[in-house]
């Protein structure tokens, strides 16, 4: 029971991750309707990030920060490129974002080099409950309980983020009323970047990266994202605990090489169950 | 009429294509025989996937997998069970596609994004399950001696071993682009044509439109997995590292580069694609270089051509010149029109 608790705990925390990386593709999904194949870049990019600004002698904090609105402006650079153009089909956009993913593993090595990276997070252990948890962990889950918090208030009470919801419902509809569908895209962008950003600095003390372990985080961010169907943030969540979770006792229990394979076998399933529920020809209209 | 003066010179640019592509073996050396032979099962396994991307408006990132299993159904028939070489490329191919069928049915109701992250998961899957079947397929150590091509008593081995591999290369890139060509202008091929303009017009003009794309899906992973055969009976090792993430995104950018959707396009774009990867790892590798310039050269290619192609030439380099020459010749547009607009 004390194990499976300890994994159930760790899983949690993993999943929070998952969770954030999957709003990032959620938000971005919403307002452009480009999937970004970028997502895990950002992550990966804030994560390296911290660790240059404490090796320079930022304090933890400021460094956070910072990494997180570099991801910002990554996702913002992502955007411009990959919808700036007008006309660019959604499709199009993903090979874009594709592509740009690929080609920042070159500008990654180069200033972060080809190895793992990692730092130290808040360091110690916490008694609960009969079993011992990570100080990081719990402020993985902390952090992403006030974001998400955040997030839904954003969204529903603020005009931009109304703004933007309204962009996701119907973007005609949005640009009769006055708003610039290409911008709050951009904002969609620089949000989903910031997103990734905040997941790749609360998972690198974790879990050290490389420059190639987006793929990783975007497709368990992916498999988060799809439970909502691309489209709600709050059963995104949900998938990416569920998920999390589900992790960490395949690695605990069975075999930890087995890890990754839960998201994909997931993201497979959960596409196979939505596939049975939809015709195509509903879809090209959506 | 367009058609009566449009065609000698399509004809006999074929042709002349046809015959430089039979000359040049002769001309080239063993090491420089060896890329030809990988430029010619790229253009086969690009020629599916263009067609998958153009026509179906499906994205595929598993094309590297549909390889592997190719390249390990034939290996695996060959060495342990004795299979003739030839009936085991026939095999891997069958067994590909209908691999593909299988992955492919539920998934191709879903919008192209999905079915991208899908043949990602997909081609993860497959690696991992290689690296896991240890029996079968020797796991992450590889695959070593299978045996080479043969017909009977006729096998291909010796001094002229890349060079009769070349022509046996060549001969099926011919095979599988002149099989597209004739596709694309039969009845389904029409169907598939409407299908790129308007799946539900297509749909609403009796075009079946989900069999259609799951047969394009299975299509493209029998050429994959055809090349994957050949590509094992050639380098006679094959392990799970030989398929990487990153080859199914070098399948996709030659894809783009050609042309989605551009049957003679899949040619030129693997080509010019292969042909760049290898100068910079020319390039790139050298005394006093550091040893992760290559890696870096190619990662930042890959990304800069495919975001150019897909921002500036989304018809891709082919489709764009022909549509040069057919303008300056005043005939109409040409044949493949550029196919992205629909990519929804």
């Amino acid at each position: 029971m004390t194990l499976f608790l300890q994994y159930a705990v760790s899983g949690i925390a993993t999943g929070c991750t998952f969770a954030l990386v999957a709003t990032g593709f959620v938000v971005i999904y919403r307002v452009s309707r480009v999937v970004n194949f970028a997502q895990g870049v950002f992550a990966v990019v804030a994560g390296m990030a911290v660790s240059s600004f404490l090796s320079r002698g930022l304090p933890h904090g400021p460094a956070e920060v910072l990494a997180v609105a570099l991801a910002a402006l990554a996702g913002l650079v992502v955007g411009v490129i990959a919808i700036g153009r007008r006309g660019t089909p959604p499709l199009a956009s993903l090979i874009i974002t594709l592509g740009l993913g690929i080609g920042s593993y070159a500008v990654i090595i180069l200033i972060w080099g080809d190895q793992p990276v990692s730092f130290t997070g808040l360091a110690g252990l916490a008694r609960m409950g009969g079993i011992s948890v990570q100080y990081q962990f719990l402020l993985v889950v902390a952090v992403t309980a006030v974001t998400f918090g955040l997030l839904s208030l954003f969204f529903d009470h603020t005009y931009l983020g109304k703004a933007l919801t309204a962009c996701s419902s119907n973007p005609y509809a949005a640009r009769l009323v006055g708003i610039d569908v290409r911008r709050m895209g951009l904002l969609a962008f620089t949000l989903g970047g910031a997103l990734g950003g905040l997941a790749g600095v609360l998972i690198t003390p974790l879990q050290p990266v490389s420059f190639d372990s987006d793929v990783g985080i975007a497709i368990n961010g992916f498999a988060a994202a799809i439970f909502g169907g691309l489209l709600r943030p709050g059963t995104a969540l949900v998938g990416a605990l569920v998920l999390g979770v589900a992790e960490a006792l395949v690695a605990g229990y069975y075999r930890a090489s087995f890890e990754s394979g839960v998201a994909l076998v997931v993201m497979l399933g959960l596409m196979v169950w939505q596939a049975g529920r939809r015709s195509p020809a509903a879809e090209e209209g959506a | 009429m367009n058609r009566l003066r449009r065609r000698p010179l399509a004809f006999w640019a074929g042709l002349a294509a046809a015959v430089l592509s039979l000359l040049v073996p002769i001309a080239l050396n063993d090491s420089q025989l060896t890329v030809y032979v990988f430029i010619g099962l790229s253009v086969i396994v690009v020629a599916g996937l263009s067609l998958l991307m153009g026509f179906a408006g499906q994205v595929s990132l598993g094309q590297a997998a549909f390889y592997a299993i190719g390249a390990y159904t034939a290996a695996i028939l060959t060495r342990a069970l004795e299979v003739p070489p030839l009936l085991s490329l026939a095999a891997a191919t069958a067994f590909t596609a209908v691999v593909a069928v299988a992955v492919g049915l539920p998934l191709l109701r879903l919008r192209g994004h999905y079915l991208a992250f899908a043949t990602l998961a997909f081609q993860l899957i497959v690696l991992s399950v290689i690296g896991e079947a240890r029996g079968l397929t020797g796991g992450d150590t590889g695959m070593p001696g299978i045996p080479t091509l043969s017909i009977g008593p006729l096998a291909i081995q010796g001094q002229y071993r890349t060079f009769i591999y070349a022509y046996v290369t060549w001969v099926l890139v011919a095979a599988v682009l002149l099989f597209n060509r004739n596709l694309v202008r039969s009845r389904p091929g029409r169907g598939l044509r409407a299908l790129a303009t308007s799946e539900a017009g297509a749909l609403a003009a009796g075009v079946p439109v989900v069999r259609y794309k799951l047969q394009v899906f299975a299509l493209s992973a029998a050429y994959a997995g055809l090349a994957g055969g050949v590509y094992a009976f050639f380098v006679s090792y094959i392990a799970p590292g030989s398929f990487p993430v990153l080859l199914s995104v070098q399948f996709l950018i030659m894809a783009a580069v050609g042309g989605l959707g551009s049957i003679w396009g899949s040619a030129v774009g693997a080509t010019v694609v292969y042909l760049l990867v290898q100068l910079l790892q020319s390039l790139g590798t050298g005394p006093g270089l550091p040893p992760q310039l290559p890696a870096i050269l190619s990662y930042a290619v890959y990304g800069l051509v495919l975001v150019l192609i897909m921002l500036f030439l989304p018809q891709g380099l082919l489709p764009a010149i022909q549509g040069r020459i057919s303008a300056r010749r005043a005939v109409s547009a040409v044949e493949s029109p550029a196919r992205l607009a629909r990519l929804d």
